[in-house]
């Protein structure tokens, strides 16, 4: 272990805990799934950044959208994302989640997966290489170090809203709020 | 050899037009009402594995085409006739407006996911089919995606540019 990272850890063992196990869903959208199984196997080695691929969401706590989201994944990634236990951080993974990409015309693709669950960070590029991957789990852990990987409390704190988009999509959702709606509809700085 | 079968169908079905033969394909034209009829013929001819049903939407004349591609399984590759090399494109046409066809699930088992495909993108409506519903959209589209009158940029403006961010 680092010695300049002991002061850190007696401070608050908990975020170097999450911080150095991250458990990354093994959820696939779209094509930058194809990069992933290289960053976990021998090549590149996640695990050498404590990043683990899980089989299922309530064992993980990093959650990568890789790829398009058509309308269809976005359900599964909204139920995914809400059965991960706190803390919970979201990386978008290449340029579609960011804004579309390619699929910026497509009558079927969400174009800022932003709007319909918090993000903690992107990961830009089509296809981002597996070396980007390490960067933006190093990142990760600078904003998980200073309290800035706080979507899970967004999405608390913004469910009304998140809800709300997620709704102007799909409808009548088939499945319960998670987290009370309350009266501020808006969200919080709408 | 590719005489043969042309002259074959054109004897059975009266009202179906075999183009002339191409390199490697076979081009039928047969009106919607005979098509699981033709597609029966061509499988006992040893047409028997549907590769694709496929959808073009002529707008111009109004017309929606269905194209059924057969192929032929053999075992070994000198068990095949020279006939049955052949790719066999069995085409109809239907009114766009009101478009509705025969399923052909009867003749083809795996023609259920392509109808569907078809119906969901096209408005195509299958008779007979068991469970025509959605096979990947989510959403209801007032006009067909596929459809070239579909107004894609309008769409995704009105859809996804109607959703505000939540923060910032």
């Amino acid at each position: 272990m680092d010695r300049n990272q002991i002061g850190k850890w007696l401070r608050s063992p908990a975020k170097m805990a999450n911080k150095y196990s991250l458990h990354a869903v093994y959820f696939c959208t779209g094509c930058g799934i194809i990069e992933i199984p290289p960053v976990i196997t021998a090549r590149w080695d996640a695990e050498r950044f404590g990043v683990l691929p899980v089989a299922t969401p309530r064992q993980g706590n990093l959650f990568m959208i890789t790829g398009y989201v058509s309308l269809k994944t976005l359900k599964a990634i909204i139920r995914t994302y809400e059965q991960m236990p706190d803390p919970k951080y979201t990386v978008g993974f290449g340029s579609c989640p960011v804004n579309g990409g390619m699929y910026w015309d497509s009558y079927n693709t969400i174009k800022h997966l932003d709007r319909y669950i918090p993000v903690d960070g992107w990961i830009a590029g089509c296809m981002p290489r597996p070396e980007a991957v390490f960067v933006g789990v190093t990142h990760l852990w600078t904003l998980i170090d200073k309290g800035k990987a706080d979507g899970y409390l967004r999405y608390r704190r913004n469910y009304a809203a998140y809800r709300r988009n997620q709704e102007m999509l799909f409808g009548e959702l088939e499945w319960p709020a998670l987290h009370p709606c309350g009266s501020a509809a808006g969200g919080e700085t709408q | 050899m590719t005489g043969s079968l042309r002259d074959s169908l054109e004897a059975t079905f009266r009202d179906v037009v075999v183009a002339p033969p191409g390199d490697d394909r076979l081009s039928v034209s047969a009106p919607a009402d005979s098509i699981p009829a033709v597609l029966r013929y061509l499988r006992e001819k040893s047409f028997d594995h549907l590769a694709l049903i496929s959808c073009v939407d002529w707008i111009e004349r109004g017309r929606l085409e269905i194209v059924y591609l057969l192929a032929c399984y053999m075992r070994n590759d000198t068990d095949y006739l020279s006939e049955q090399k052949l790719h066999v494109f069995v085409r109809t046409e239907i009114p766009r407006e009101e478009a509705a066809l025969h399923s052909v699930i009867g003749v083809f088992g795996n023609a259920e996911p392509y109808e569907r495909e078809i119906h969901e993108l096209y408005g195509v409506h299958f008779h007979g089919h068991p469970r025509l519903i959605p096979l990947f959209l989510e959403r209801e589209y007032e006009v067909p995606p596929f459809r070239k009158d579909f107004d894609t940029r309008r769409y995704v403006e009105q859809t996804f540019g109607s959703i505000p961010p939540v923060e910032g």
